[in-house]
C-alpha cells in the first residue's frame, strides 16, 4: 500500500529508482562478459555507467542474453583495451588474468599476420623493405598511454631521401584525401576540394577508416571502385593516441595501407605524418603530446617504400623551431586556424611525385 | 565534483546526502545540510573553505550586533549611529575581500578566485542590509546564518537567495510530493545543461578553432545565436538544478529566470534574466542611491553605475566593462526615449531584443578586444571588410549539425511551452519524458567522464 501511494505521489522518483536498479543489475550481470572492456572509477561514477559507455562501442544490454554478444566482442580486437606484449620479469601478480592471456595471444596472432603481409609486399615490389621495430612496448608504457618509440627515426630518414617535386594544383585532380578533423579543415579552408575528393570526418580513426560511411560519399572502398584516383593522402592518428600501443596502431595502419593498395593498385599513397600539437598542449597533456605523436609518426614512416607509398610530414611547414605546432597558427592548440590550412596546401604542392 | 551535471555529484554525493537527510529526524536535518555543504565545498576547494567559514562567523556576529541595537520600540541616536558604523564596517570588509580576491585572480593567478565568492559575498551584503533595514525579523542563530551562506546547492553560482526566503527558523515540510517537484526541476535543468548547452557549446569552440577571420557572415550570426542559447540553458539549467535540490530538501523554489528571450526591451530582459542578481543590484545599489525617485540626471547616473558594476562583477576582462556599459546605455535610452513606445508595439520590441541581446553576448564571450573587433567585422562585413580564407558554404554544414539543437532550444525559449508543461506536469507522458531525459543525460555524462578519451574528438 505504501508503495502504491509513493508511486502516485512521486512517479518520476520511483521510475528513476527502479530503472537505476535495473541498469545496475544489467551492468553487474555483464561486467565479466560483454562489459569487461568498460572501465569506471567506483568513487566517481556508478556501476551502471558501463552500460552507457558500452553503447558507444555498440554493446547493448540485450546482448547479455544472446550468444552473438560474445562473438561480436571477440571479433573486434581493436575495440578492446589493446594487446600489449608480455614483459619478461613481470610477476604477473597485478594482472587481470583472463583478458591478459587473451591479449597476449591476440598480439602473437597479429604479429604473425603483419609479418606475412609485409613478406607478401616484399615479394611484389622491389622497393624499400618495411622495417621491424627494435623493441616492444612495455606494460608501463601501455598503462600510462605512452606511445613507445619502437622504430626510432630510421623510417623517417629513409623516407626523407626521396626527392619530391613541385607540382601545380591540377596535380590534385585525381587525389583522394582521407582523414580526421584536421583534413576537414584542409577541405573547408583551402580550394583543394575544387580539385580532389575528400573523405573526412571529425573523430575519424584508422580503426574506423575502412568501415566509415562518409556522408553523401559512401565508403573508401566504394569511392575507390571508380578507379579514377591516382593519389591517396591519409592523415589520421591524433584521435588514436589515448588508445592502445604503438604496435596496435601500427598494425591497423599497415592493414589499411595494404588494403588501399589492393583497392587502387596504381595509386600513389601518401602517408602524412600526424600533425603535432602546440607547445602549450604538448607540455600539459599526458596523451595528446608530441612525444606520442612523434613515436607514432616514426612507426608509420617505415611503411614508405618510396616507389608507391610515400611518407610526408606537414609538421615541417607548420611547426616552430622546437617542433611544436606554432602557437599563432592555432586557437585550440590542436587544429590549424582556418586561414593557416594554406600552409598545408603549399606543403603538399611542394611534395608531389611525378 | 562541484558540478551538478556530473556522475560524481548525481550518483555519489547527492544520493548519500539525501538518504542521510531524510533518515535523520527533522530537527537534525539543518545540521546534515550544514555538514554536507562543508564537505561539498571542501571537495571543490579545501583551502578556501576556511575563508568561507571565517566570513560566515564575522558576518553572523556583526549581523547579530546590528540586530541587538534595535531591541526596544524606539532606537536612541547612539544606537542608530552604532548600527550604521557596524553596517559600514562589515560592508567594507565584505566588498574588500571580494575586490581583493578579484584583483589577485586578475593580476596574479586565476586560481586565486575562491569558489563561489561572488555569490556568497553578495548574500552576505544582502543579509547585513536586510538586517539593518529590519527586513529580517528574528535574531538569527549561527546555524541559520551558516546554512544561508554555505548551503551547497547555492554556494557555487547562486541563486542569490534572500535570507528571508530561506525561512530558516520555520519547520520544513518535506514529503514525497515536494521531493518529486524538486526532482523534476532538477532533471529539467540537467537536461538543459547536458543535452542543450553543452552540445550547442561545441559550436562556439568550433568557431574559435576556425578563427573568427575565416567564418562567413551567416555563420557569425548563427554563432551569436548559438552562444545566446548556450549561455541561457547553461545558467538556467544550473539554476533549476540548484533550486530543484533545495525543493527536494523542503525549501521554497527560487526563480532565477522568467523566459527572458520573450522580453520586449533590454530592461525587461534583465528583469527576467538572472533575476536574483538583478534584484540584488536594484535593492542594494540602485534604490539606496535614490533609484528613480530623484532628479533625472541622478537617476541616469545611478543606472550607469549599476551597469558598470554588473559588468565588473561578471568577469575580469575589459570586454565585461564594455558589455555592462552597452547594456547600461540601452537601458538609459529606453528610460529616456523609446521604452514606452516599445512596450506598446508587440513584435518590434521582441525583434529589438532578439537582435541586440545576441550581439551583447558576443561582447560578453570574447575577452580579447582585437578578436572581438574581428568578430563584429564578420557580423557586419560592410564595416569590417573581407575575411581571410572564408568558406562561404560553412553555414550549410553547421546548420545541419546544430539545426536540431537550435530548434529544441528555441522552442524552450517560448513561455507557452513551459506553461503547458506546468499545467500537465503530472501527466504520465511528461513523467516518462523526464525519465528518458535523465538517462539520456547519464549517457552523455558517462561517455565524457568514465573515459577521458571519448571526450576529445578531433
Amino acid at each position: 500500500m505504501k508503495w502504491i501511494k509513493l508511486i502516485k505521489q512521486s512517479p518520476l522518483f520511483v521510475i528513476l529508482l527502479f530503472s537505476g536498479i535495473l541498469f545496475t543489475a544489467a551492468a553487474a550481470g555483464g561486467r565479466k562478459t560483454i562489459y569487461r572492456e568498460q572501465t569506471f572509477d567506483p568513487w566517481k561514477a556508478p556501476l551502471l555507467s558501463i552500460l552507457f559507455t558500452g553503447l558507444n562501442d555498440d554493446i547493448y544490454p540485450w546482448q547479455l542474453f544472446t550468444q552473438e554478444a560474445v562473438q561480436t566482442t571477440a571479433a573486434l580486437p581493436e575495440e578492446r583495451p589493446e594487446s600489449f606484449p608480455e614483459e619478461s620479469g613481470d610477476t604477473g601478480a597485478e594482472r587481470d588474468t583472463a583478458s591478459e592471456t587473451e591479449g597476449g595471444a591476440l598480439l602473437a596472432a597479429s604479429l604473425e599476420a603483419a609479418s606475412s603481409v609485409s613478406e607478401a609486399a616484399d615479394r611484389a615490389h622491389s622497393a624499400l623493405e618495411r622495417l621491424e621495430p627494435f623493441r616492444e612496448s612495455t606494460r608501463e608504457e601501455y598503462l600510462n598511454h605512452i606511445s613507445a618509440d619502437i622504430y626510432g627515426d630510421a623510417g623517417v630518414i629513409r623516407a626523407g631521401t626521396y626527392e619530391f617535386s613541385r607540382v601545380d594544383e591540377s596535380y590534385f585532380d585525381d587525389a583522394l584525401f582521407i582523414g580526421d578533423s584536421r583534413t576537414v579543415g584542409l577541405r573547408d579552408y583551402t580550394d583543394l576540394s575544387e580539385h580532389g575528393e575528400f573523405l573526412c570526418e571529425t573523430s575519424l580513426t584508422i580503426y574506423k577508416m575502412m568501415e566509415e560511411n562518409f556522408k553523401g560519399k559512401g565508403t573508401v572502398e566504394g569511392v575507390l571502385a571508380s578507379g579514377k584516383y591516382g593519389k591517396i593522402y591519409i592523415m589520421a592518428g591524433i584521435n588514436e593516441l589515448g588508445r592502445g600501443t604503438t604496435e596496435d596502431f601500427m598494425e591497423k595502419y599497415t592493414e589499411v595501407i595494404d588494403r588501399l593498395r589492393e583497392l587502387a593498385p596504381d595509386a600513389k599513397i601518401f602517408i602524412q605524418g600526424i600533425m603535432r600539437v602546440s607547445g602549450k598542449k604538448h607540455s600539459s597533456d599526458a596523451i595528446f603530446n608530441n612525444n606520442n605523436i612523434n613515436a607514432r609518426n616514426n612507426a608509420i614512416a617505415t611503411l614508405a617504400d618510396n616507389q608507391q607509398i610515400f611518407y610526408i610530414d606537414v609538421n615541417e611547414a607548420v611547426c616552430d623551431e622546437e617542433g611544436n605546432l606554432t602557437a599563432d597558427y592555432t586557437h585550440d592548440q590542436i587544429h590549424l586556424l582556418g586561414m593557416y590550412n594554406d600552409l598545408w596546401k603549399e606543403f603538399l604542392l611542394s611534395h608531389g611525385v611525378q | 565534483m562541484v558540478n551538478f551535471a556530473g556522475l560524481e555529484f548525481i550518483f555519489r554525493f547527492l544520493p548519500v546526502f539525501l538518504v542521510i537527510y531524510y533518515v535523520v529526524p527533522s530537527r537534525g536535518r539543518d545540521y546534515v545540510l550544514l555538514l554536507g555543504s562543508f564537505l561539498f565545498y571542501a571537495m571543490g576547494e579545501p583551502v578556501f573553505l576556511l575563508l568561507l567559514l571565517t566570513l560566515t562567523l564575522v558576518n553572523h556576529f556583526v549581523g547579530r550586533k546590528i540586530k541587538e541595537q534595535q531591541g526596544g520600540y524606539k532606537m536612541f541616536p547612539l544606537q542608530k549611529a552604532k548600527r550604521k558604523r557596524l553596517l559600514i564596517f562589515v560592508l567594507i570588509l565584505d566588498v574588500g575581500v571580494l575586490a581583493l580576491f578579484k584583483g589577485l585572480s586578475t593580476f596574479v593567478d586565476s586560481s586565486l578566485l575562491p569558489l563561489g565568492i561572488s555569490f556568497y559575498i553578495f548574500k552576505m551584503i544582502s543579509f547585513q542590509v536586510d538586517m539593518y533595514r529590519g527586513d529580517i525579523w528574528e535574531k538569527p542563530d549561527l546555524k541559520s546564518t551558516a546554512l544561508y551562506f554555505t548551503m551547497f546547492p547555492q554556494v557555487v553560482s547562486g541563486p542569490i537567495m534572500r535570507y528571508d526566503d530561506g525561512e530558516f527558523g520555520a519547520r520544513r515540510e518535506c514529503g514525497p510530493e515536494k521531493f518529486e517537484d524538486g526532482l523534476k526541476y532538477f532533471v529539467i535543468g540537467l537536461g538543459m545543461k547536458v543535452l542543450l548547452a553543452d552540445r550547442i557549446g561545441i559550436l562556439w569552440n568550433d568557431l574559435q578553432m576556425i578563427g573568427f577571420q575565416s567564418i562567413s557572415t551567416p555563420l557569425a550570426w548563427f554563432g551569436a545565436a548559438g552562444y545566446s542559447l548556450q549561455l541561457y540553458f547553461d545558467f538556467w539549467g544550473y539554476s533549476l538544478m540548484a533550486s530543484g535540490i533545495l525543493v527536494m530538501l523542503g525549501y521554497e523554489f527560487i526563480q532565477n529566470f522568467d523566459h527572458p528571450y520573450a522580453s520586449r526591451s533590454i530592461s525587461e530582459f534583465y528583469r527576467r534574466w538572472h533575476m536574483t542578481l538583478g534584484s540584488f543590484f536594484r535593492d542594494y545599489v540602485y534604490i539606496p542611491m535614490g533609484g528613480s525617485r530623484c532628479k533625472k540626471s541622478r537617476m541616469l547616473l545611478n543606472l550607469a553605475l549599476v551597469w558598470i558594476l554588473t559588468g565588473i562583477w561578471h568577469g575580469n576582462g575589459p570586454n565585461f566593462l564594455i558589455w555592462g556599459a552597452v547594456l547600461g546605455i540601452f537601458i538609459i535610452l529606453e528610460k529616456v526615449f523609446y521604452g514606452k513606445a516599445l512596450s506598446k508595439i508587440p513584435v518590434v520590441g521582441n525583434l529589438y531584443v532578439l537582435a541586440l541581446i545576441p550581439l551583447t553576448w558576443v561582447v560578453f564571450a570574447i575577452t580579447d578586444l582585437r578578436q572581438l573587433g574581428i568578430y563584429f567585422g564578420r557580423l557586419f562585413p560592410f564595416i569590417g571588410g573581407e575575411g581571410i580564407a572564408v568558406n562561404s558554404q560553412d553555414i550549410v554544414r553547421y546548420s545541419q549539425t546544430y539545426g536540431g539543437l537550435f530548434v529544441a532550444g528555441i522552442v524552450l525559449c517560448i513561455p507557452g511551452v513551459f506553461h503547458f508543461y506546468e499545467k500537465h506536469k503530472k501527466n504520465p507522458v511528461f513523467v516518462l519524458l523526464l525519465a528518458a531525459v535523465f538517462w539520456y543525460c547519464v549517457y552523455f555524462m558517462s561517455s565524457s567522464a568514465g573515459n577521458p578519451f571519448m571526450y576529445f574528438k578531433f
